[in-house]
C-alpha cells in the first residue's frame, strides 16, 4: 500500500524541523554556525539511540521503563572496566554492550514467560539495575577515561560531523532494514499490532518479545557508552533523565503506543525536534528549566495529532468501505 | 472473581458455593493480607534478633513516620490503578502540592491549616487536570501522566527557581515531629484515617462502587448508567489529593518544602507507589482494590528498607532489593492465583 508522501509519519515532523530551523536561523544566525551544528548533532546522536531503544519496545506494544537504568549500568561498566581492570576500550565497549543485551534479555524473558505487564517488570528491573549501578559505584563517577574515547565522544571526523553520528546512522539504517525488510521485523510489528493474531499465524510471540527487549538493551547500552565518551567520565547518573525523552521522540515520530506502528525516520526527526527546541531555549537565554515543560507539551501535542490522524484514517476507510 | 479476605470486587459471584469452614479458612490463609501480616511479623522477629536497636522506641517511631508517607503514596497510586490506569505523575503532583503549601506559609504567611488546604487544592487541581486530559483525549493514562509529570515538575522548578521554602510554620513542623505515647507519629494516624475513609468509600458508597465498576469493565459500567468519564476524573482528582497529603507530610517531617524531595521529576516515588498496591493485591487491570493490603504492603516495604539499613547491608544496594521484592511479589502473586484457580477457590 503506497501512501502519498504528505500522509507519511515523517512528513509532519519534517515540516516542523524545516520551519523551526528556518525561523531560528533568521532570528539568530549563530544557530547554523558549524560549532552549533556539531553540538546539535552530538545531542541528536546520543538521544536517537535512547529513542530507538524505546521505539523497538513500543513496536511490540509494550514499554520499557528500564531504558535509562540499562544505559547507566552499561556506561559505568564500560568506564569501570577500563579504569579498574585496565581492559582496552574496544573490548570494554563490547562487554558493556553484551551487558546491555543481557539486561534486555532478562526483561524480555520475564515479560514473555510470566505474562505480567512489561510496565511492572521493567519498573522492577529499573530499580534492580539502578541499584546495582549505585552499589558498584557508590554514586562516585569513574574518571579515568582513555583519550581515544574522549576524542571519539567529542571530535569530528569531517567538520562539523562528529564521530558519534556514525553509530547513530548505522543503527537507524539497520533498524529501518529490520522493520521493513526482514521477517523478524515484520514479526515484531505483527506482535505489536495483534498479539493473538500473530500467535495464530505461526509467529513465536515469546521469541519476538525477547529479541525486541534484547535489541532495546543493546541500543540503550550503546547510548550509555556514547555518553561516557561525550561526558568524558563514567557518571552513575547517566540514564536518570532518559525516560521522558525516550517516549517523546518515537511518539512525535508517529508511533502508536498500542504497538504495531513505528517509524524510524519519524523517530529520528522527533529527536531532532527535541534537540532544536532545547537549543533554542539556550540560544535565546530562556530558562533551561523549561526543557521539561517543552518535552511534556511536545508529547501531549504529538499524541493528540496521532490520535487525530488515527480517527481520520478510520473515518476514511469507513467511507471507502461504504 | 469473588473477593478474598478484605478485598472487595465487582463481578460475578462464584458459580459454586465453596462449602465448609475449612475452605474459608484456607482462603483467608492464602489471602494477600494474611500473607503480608505473616511476612511483617516474620521480618520483625528476624530484624529484632539480629539488631536489638530495631525495637528501640526511636526506631519504631521513625518506622511509623516513614511508612505513613509511603502508605499515602501507595494510596495515591491505588485509587488510579482501580480504574485500570496509572498515574506516573504522583511524585510530581506531591512535590507541587508541597511547594505550593510551603509558598503559602512562607511568602503569604498563611496559618498552616489554610496553607495545607491550599496545597491539597493544588494536588486536586493537578490530578483533575490529568483526569480531564485523559477522558477528553481517550488516550491511555500512561502517556498522558508521563507528559504531565514532566510539565508539572518543569513549571514548578521554573517558578520556584529550584529553591526550597524553609520558613515553615513551627506548629506544622511540630505536628510532624510529635510523639504520641512515645512511639506513635501523628502522621501514621493520618494514614490510618485516610485508609479507613478509603475503605468506607469503596465498600459502602455508590461513588466507590462506581469507581470499581468502571475499572472492572468500563463499557459495561457505561451501559449500566455510570458516567465513566466523570468517575475516572474523580479518581485522578483523589489521587492528586492523596499525593498532596504525602507531599505535605514530608514537609511537616523535614520542616522544609524542597523541590528535590521526590527526586528528578518525582520519579523516586514511582517504586513505593506501585510496591504497596501490587504487594497488597490490587489488580493492575483494575476493578479490584484492597485498602488494607496496600496499607500492609507499604508498611512491609518501609520495614524492610529500615531493617536492611539498620543491618548495614549497604544503602547503595537498597534499590536493587526493592526491585527484586517487586519482582518476587508479582511472581508469588501469579503462582498464588493459579493455585487458587486450580483448586477452584476463586
Amino acid at each position: 500500500m503506497s501512501r502519498r508522501f504528505w500522509e507519511t509519519d515523517w512528513f509532519g515532523p519534517l515540516m516542523v524541523v524545516v520551519v523551526a530551523v528556518a525561523v531560528v536561523s533568521i532570528l539568530n544566525p549563530s544557530f547554523l554556525s558549524p560549532f552549533n551544528i556539531q553540538v546539535l548533532l552530538l545531542a541528536i546522536a546520543v538521544n536517537a539511540m535512547i529513542a530507538f531503544s524505546q521505539m523497538i519496545i513500543i513496536a511490540i506494544g509494550q514499554m520499557n521503563l528500564s531504558v535509562g537504568a540499562i544505559g547507566g549500568l552499561s556506561a559505568i561498566a564500560f568506564a569501570g572496566m577500563m579504569e579498574v581492570w585496565g581492559i582496552p576500550w574496544p573490548i570494554a565497549a563490547i562487554l558493556a554492550l553484551a551487558l546491555g543485551v543481557l539486561a534486555g534479555v532478562a526483561n524480555g524473558v520475564l515479560v514473555a514467560l510470566t505474562g505480567i505487564s512489561a510496565f511492572v517488570i521493567t519498573l522492577a528491573s529499573l530499580s534492580v539495575y539502578k541499584g546495582v549501578n549505585l552499589g558498584i559505584t557508590e554514586a562516585q563517577p569513574f574518571y579515568k577515561i582513555p583519550d581515544v574515547v574522549k576524542g571519539l565522544g567529542n571530535d569530528t571526523f569531517l567538520h562539523p560531523l562528529p564521530w558519534l553520528i556514525i553509530p547513530c546512522v548505522l543503527a537507524a539504517l539497520l533498524l529501518w532494514y529490520l522493520l521493513n525488510r526482514l521477517p523478524l521485523g515484520r514479526s515484531i510489528l505483527a506482535v505489536g499490532g495483534n498479539e493473538h493474531a500473530a500467535e495464530l499465524s505461526g509467529i513465536s510471540v515469546r521469541r519476538v518479545v525477547i529479541v525486541a527487549h534484547a535489541i532495546s538493551g543493546l541500543l540503550a547500552a550503546s547510548a550509555g557508552i556514547m555518553l561516557v565518551g561525550r561526558l568524558q567520565l563514567g557518571q552513575p547518573t547517566i540514564g536518570d533523565d532518559w525516560l521522558i525523552l525516550s517516549f517523546a521522540a518515537p511518539v512525535i515520530g508517529g508511533a502508536i503506543l498500542s504497538g504495531g506502528h513505528v517509524s524510524v525516520a519519524g523517530t529520528l526527526l522527533g529527536v531532532a525536534i527535541v534537540a532544536i527546541f532545547t537549543q533554542v531555549l539556550v540560544l535565546f537565554n530562556i530558562d533551561p528549566f523549561l526543557v521539561q515543560v517543552v518535552l511534556g507539551v511536545l508529547i501531549l501535542w504529538a499524541v493528540g495529532v496521532n490520535r487525530f490522524r488515527e480517527v481520520r484514517a478510520l473515518k476514511h476507510s469507513a467511507q471507502v468501505a461504504s | 472473581m469473588s473477593g478474598t479476605g478484605k478485598e472487595q470486587s465487582v463481578g460475578i459471584p462464584p458459580a459454586e458455593q465453596a462449602s465448609g469452614a475449612r475452605l474459608t479458612t484456607l482462603r483467608i490463609l492464602l489471602s494477600n493480607e494474611f500473607g503480608l501480616l505473616v511476612l511483617i511479623v516474620l521480618f520483625a522477629i528476624i530484624f529484632s534478633t539480629i539488631s536489638p536497636a530495631f525495637l528501640s522506641k526511636f526506631s519504631l517511631y521513625a518506622l511509623g513516620r516513614t511508612s505513613a508517607v509511603n502508605i499515602m503514596i501507595g494510596f495515591s497510586m491505588m485509587v488510579v490503578i482501580i480504574t485500570g490506569g496509572l498515574n506516573l505523575s504522583v511524585g510530581s503532583i506531591g512535590v507541587c502540592a508541597a511547594m505550593f503549601g510551603g509558598l503559602l506559609m512562607q511568602a503569604f504567611a498563611m496559618p498552616w491549616p489554610l496553607a495545607v488546604c491550599g496545597g491539597l487544592a493544588m494536588g486536586a487541581a493537578l490530578g483533575a487536570l490529568n483526569g480531564f486530559i485523559i477522558v477528553r483525549s481517550g488516550l491511555h493514562s500512561f502517556i498522558i501522566t508521563l507528559a504531565t509529570m514532566s510539565i508539572f515538575f518543569g513549571v514548578m522548578i521554573f517558578l520556584t527557581r529550584a529553591e526550597s521554602y524553609r520558613d515553615i510554620s513551627p506548629a506544622f513542623t511540630s505536628f510532624g515531629r510529635m510523639k504520641l505515647a512515645g512511639i506513635i507519629s501523628p502522621l501514621l494516624l493520618v494514614s490510618v484515617v485516610a485508609g479507613i475513609l478509603l475503605s468506607v468509600l469503596f465498600r459502602y458508597t455508590a461513588l466507590g462502587r462506581e469507581m470499581l465498576a468502571t475499572g472492572a469493565n468500563e463499557r459495561a459500567a457505561e451501559l449500566s448508567g455510570i458516567r465513566v468519564h466523570r468517575i475516572i476524573t474523580y479518581c485522578h482528582l483523589l489521587s492528586g489529593v492523596l499525593a498532596g497529603v504525602a507531599g505535605l507530610m514530608l514537609v511537616s517531617r523535614t520542616g522544609a518544602a524542597i523541590p528535590s524531595m521526590a527526586g528528578q521529576l518525582g520519579q523516586d516515588w514511582l517504586l513505593p507507589a506501585f510496591l504497596g498496591p501490587v504487594l497488597g493485591g490490587t489488580l493492575l487491570t483494575g476493578g479490584r482494590v484492597s485498602v488494607l493490603g496496600t496499607f500492609l504492603g507499604s508498611f512491609l516495604v518501609t520495614m524492610l528498607t529500615t531493617g536492611l539499613l539498620l543491618m548495614q547491608v549497604g544503602a547503595f544496594w537498597m534499590q536493587t532489593y526493592l526491585g527484586l521484592l517487586l519482582l518476587a511479589a508479582v511472581l508469588i502473586d501469579m503462582v498464588r492465583r493459579s493455585y487458587l484457580t486450580r483448586r477452584k477457590l476463586i
